[in-house]
């Protein structure tokens, strides 16, 4: 059983791109969803949506843990996966707070209403 | 293996569906429910079989189908105008990647995944999203916040997004050699073995119903007392008895160290500082968001001024003056 997924190896995916797993399929999938969770905080103007997307990219960031983790067998990774948790709970806790006071004073989620936050530009 | 049982199982599953798609009749739906959930995880672990696979190709399969629902979840996320379906989406990229750490023999982190994630924080997302949505129209298409309809650059988002992808793909799949192991299969698997020696009560035991006479663990004495001996792949714990003589005892399959004791062990025992270092991040988190919730009450006590026919509060007002000069 621990030997079962022991073909975690690059090298073998010019071969047998489907059949064979390898590190670089759970690496793709991570880059994959981390690079739509990216362009979903970029696009998107809901301030709830865009803390989503990060939300998003924790995600990415714990697939590729966890998979370096089985590459190399050992279970930092799934301990790190467990950081994110932590930090993903705190994030979303805080931030959603923020996000309700925001709302009250605005009455919008709408991320550009508050652009009178930013650098004058030009200046 | 014969194609008949995907076939009962299709039958098995569209009988089901007809049963919950039928208006009325909530038993009869309920009961239609359970027939096509029950019929469609039937299907799910005998597609293998069926499909006459070996054990060795199943995971590639389940992997191939998680990570297509993950990314086209994760794509209907970021562009669904209801911020609701949006977070619905996200629970479903959630769950597959809990299928996917399942794959990887993450079992806990997979179901501490789907209780924490899917069932705690994007509830408090869903939550706040109600709350702080204006009331939309119905089911129209056309409805919701003119915000989350329109993105913000698109195109130049997704040129930015698919070179960045192609950048990490580059770098993944671009390499010449595979990145260097750290330790080979039989190494991390006498690893596996030598992390029994720091878990006393699993060893007290298995020494417990292997040995008649009464044999007990003291923490003082315990690393000189006990150790954990591999040969070959055969691991076997050498013990001293009470009176002074040495034994050994072999070691069944089943006292391998499972998941979730080398990642309670890797933590408490590996990273213990990390550990109180997320705490005290709980803990600060917890008194930022009830400070913040504090501020909401004294908001809602300058609403009841105003409902009781008072005066605003003159703090609030000239607050308001300010930040409006300042703009």
């Amino acid at each position: 059983m621990i030997d079962a997924l022991m073909n975690l190896s690059l090298g073998q995916h010019a071969a047998a791109p489907f059949t064979v797993l390898t590190l670089s399929h759970y690496l793709l999938l991570s880059a994959a969803l981390f690079v739509l969770g990216l362009l979903g905080f970029l696009t998107r103007r809901n301030m709830i949506v865009m803390f989503l997307c990060t939300e998003l990219m924790f995600q990415a960031a714990a697939i590729a843990m966890i998979a370096f983790g089985r590459y190399h067998m050992d279970v930092s990774g799934q301990v790190f996966v467990i950081f994110i948790l932590t930090i993903a709970a705190a994030e979303a806790a805080l931030a959603l707070a923020l996000v309700v006071l925001l709302y009250r004073r605005k009455e919008t989620l709408n991320a550009d209403a508050w652009s009178e936050l930013r650098e004058p530009a030009g200046e | 293996m014969d194609l008949s049982l995907l076939y009962s199982t299709c039958v098995l599953g569209a009988v089901g569906l007809y049963l919950m798609m039928r208006p009325g009749k909530g038993a009869i739906k309920w009961a239609g429910g359970i027939v096509a959930l029950a019929g469609g995880a039937w299907l799910l672990a005998k597609l293998p079989d069926a499909l006459a696979m070996s054990p060795e190709t199943r995971p590639q399969v389940f992997f191939w189908v998680f990570a297509v629902i993950a990314v086209a979840a994760a794509g209907r996320m970021i562009t669904h105008p209801k911020p609701v379906y949006s977070a619905l989406y996200f629970i479903m990229v959630v769950l597959s990647s809990a299928a996917i750490f399942l794959l990887l023999e993450a079992e806990f982190i997979a179901f501490a995944l789907v209780i924490v994630y899917a069932g705690a924080i994007l509830v408090t997302y869903l939550f706040v999203i109600m709350l702080a949505q204006q009331a939309q129209g119905g089911d129209d298409p056309t409805a919701g916040s003119e915000y989350d309809r329109s993105p913000r650059e698109p195109a130049a988002a997704a040129v930015v997004g698919l070179l960045i992808l192609a950048m990490l793909s580059q770098s993944t799949l671009g390499l010449a050699d595979d990145p260097p192991m750290q330790k080979s299969a039989t190494q991390a698997r006498s690893e596996q073995w030598r992390e029994l020696e720091q878990m006393p009560g699993k060893l007290q035991a298995f020494l417990d119903t292997e040995i008649e006479d009464e044999f007990t663990l003291g923490w003082a004495d315990y690393p000189d007392m006990v150790s954990i001996a591999i040969d070959a792949s055969v691991a076997a714990v050498r013990y001293t008895a009470e009176d002074g003589t040495q034994a050994t005892a072999e070691l069944p399959e089943s006292m391998l160290p499972d998941n979730i004791q080398r990642v309670g062990l890797a933590l408490v025992a590996k990273f213990p500082v990390s550990l109180e270092v997320a705490g005290i991040i709980l803990l600060m988190a917890m008194f930022g968001a009830v400070v913040l919730a504090r501020r909401q009450i004294e908001l809602g006590e300058d609403e009841l001024r105003q409902t009781a026919g008072m005066r605003r509060l003159p703090i609030d007002s000239g607050q308001e003056e300010d930040s409006g000069g300042a703009a």
